[in-house]
């Protein structure tokens, strides 16, 4: 079986910047200062994800797992290592980011399709799907900036799951709109799961990788501690958790968002 | 860099979805909305005829359309040379979490000067009729020097949206620099004023030939002197060539930094 995702000792690097220097002035007067600390967001991760599975990737906050969904999806560069991905990879991370308020839904959902590489032939003949889906067809000529934070969710959600990607990235388990469009987003990516995609689901809750993956890696400081089973992946996860509660938090521990 | 190339017209929805999205987006909210893309520059030469024969009395001959021939395309030089700094900083949401070739923000916002310069000569035509000065075949040369101004602003946007990045100084520089640059540029003077030796040194600046040679076709009638438009073609070309690698040399960080 072909693999979705290969990550050849993958390596990440950030400098910790006291203040970073901003402005020309400030990186003339401090020329030559070296006041930042470099640490690992991510060292030496291989990884293969095979072409079709759900994979999921447990971590605490900080260990390097929303580094390593911005090096699959191609926002950030690793330092070293070597990484491929076979296929469109859409993040179901951030919804709707990139709408415009001032227009109108429609507007937007051409907007952001196009964002993802669609061409306008095949934005036009998905765009009653995605309204349909987001339940917005009374609202969908008005600027989004009229909508409720649900409906703004609803829409990103609906842009980004027809967009037809290979690869899907989902950042926690989506919690988009009411009870019912969580069911029914929880629906779709089953369908999508029946029609081959391939999922990445990260969390650092432990019954979401459970149920839908057929894999497991286990991140813990940029590093991969473990990977298997999922139930197996998970124990270790647990026992770990348990014995690391009672001690401090490490010095240098990365914002989640990194 | 010819892959590259591949990669962003693979996106070209994108280009076409983003410019029109600036250019709606300009005036919305406003009464008149689009409508202002027209009136801004109708109103504009209205208060030149007005002030400059009757009030400041310029001896210049027609010094209204002297200058407008020449402030019309200088403003979209200018526009993108400011305006460009922040193109990447304001998409700052999306360069963080998608993927997309990075270079179609800067080269949206040129193409949309581009289009919204074009949209304004609809009205300049007209006016230089009505002020008595016949349109020659010359005006043919337009399309020509378009496309210079386009690549140069483009390579402009590049390098402006890049460095703004890293250096957010930048923005109050060029805006210095471009208030100086546009006195430097023969906008509102002929070149004829200057001093020989200044002029040789001046006319480095590609917008200098340029903005003669509008001159030339559009309020002379007659056609480009040929070192005028040779010059900043080249200089041009290579301005763009530079901005691109520098952009793509830059952008692998964006994501870290912004």
């Amino acid at each position: 079986m072909e693999n979705a995702i290969e990550l050849v000792n993958v390596s990440k690097k950030f400098r910790l910047y006291r203040d970073r220097p901003q402005t020309l002035k400030e990186a003339v007067v401090r020329w030559n200062r070296k006041e930042y600390k470099e640490f690992f967001a991510l060292r030496n991760v291989s990884m293969k994800i095979k072409k079709g599975s759900t994979v999921g990737i447990i971590g605490k906050n900080g260990s390097g797992k929303s580094t390593l969904l911005k090096i699959i999806n191609r926002t950030m560069y690793p330092d070293g290592g070597a990484v491929k991905v076979t296929g469109a990879v859409a993040s179901l991370i951030e919804l709707g980011a990139g709408f415009h308020p001032e227009l109108s839904g429609r507007e937007n959902i051409y907007i952001n399709a196009s964002i993802f590489g669609l061409t306008g032939k095949e934005i036009r003949e998905r765009l009653p799907a995605v309204v349909d889906f987001a339940e917005l067809a009374a609202f969908i000529d008005n600027p989004v900036r009229t909508y409720s934070s649900g409906m703004y969710a609803r829409l990103g959600f609906a842009v980004a799951i027809h967009v037809d990607a290979d690869i899907l990235l989902i950042d926690e388990i989506l919690g988009v709109g009411d009870m019912n469009f969580q069911e029914k987003c929880a629906a779709k990516i089953f369908e999508l799961h029946r029609a081959g995609k391939t999922m990445i689901i990260v969390s650092h809750v432990m019954p979401a990788i459970g149920s839908l993956c057929d894999y497991a890696f286990w991140l813990e400081r940029g590093e991969l501690r473990a990977e298997g089973a999922p139930e197996s992946v998970k124990r270790q996860y647990a026992m770990f958790m348990r014995q690391d509660a009672g001690k401090p938090a490490p010095e240098n521990r990365a914002e989640e968002n990194c | 860099m010819l892959e590259r190339i591949g990669e962003i017209l693979r996106f070209r929805e994108m280009i076409k979805s983003f410019v029109r999205k600036e250019l709606r987006t300009r005036y919305k909210g406003s009464f008149l909305g689009f409508l202002w893309t027209f009136l801004n520059p109708l109103a504009q030469l209205s208060v030149y005829a007005l002030i400059f024969p009757h009030i400041m009395r310029v001896r210049e001959d027609n010094y209204a359309m002297f200058l407008f021939v020449a402030l019309v395309p200088w403003g979209y030089f200018a526009g993108t040379l400011t305006g460009g700094c922040g193109v990447i900083i304001a998409n700052s949401s999306l360069v963080d979490k998608v993927y997309f070739p990075r270079e179609i923000l800067p080269l949206a916002f040129s193409l949309s000067g581009l289009l919204n310069l074009c949209f304004v000569f609809m009205i300049v035509l007209p006016a230089l009729v009505f002020f008595g000065r016949p349109l020659t075949g010359n005006v043919l040369w337009l399309p020509a020097l378009l496309f210079i101004h386009a690549v140069l602003c483009t390579g402009i946007s590049f390098i402006v949206s890049a460095v703004n990045v890293y250096f957010r100084d930048l923005e109050q520089i060029i805006g210095l620099a471009a208030m100086a640059l546009y006195f430097m540029t023969p906008v509102m003077y002929p070149a004829g004023l200057l001093p020989e030796k200044i002029r040789a040194v001046l006319s480095f600046n590609p917008m200098f030939g340029l903005i003669l040679s509008y001159r030339d076709v559009l309020f002379y009638g007659k056609p480009p002197d040929w070192p005028m438009l040779v010059y900043p073609a080249a200089a041009s070309a290579l301005i763009f060539v530079f901005g691109f690698c520098l952009f793509n040399k830059l952008q692998r960080k964006f994501t870290e930094i912004l």
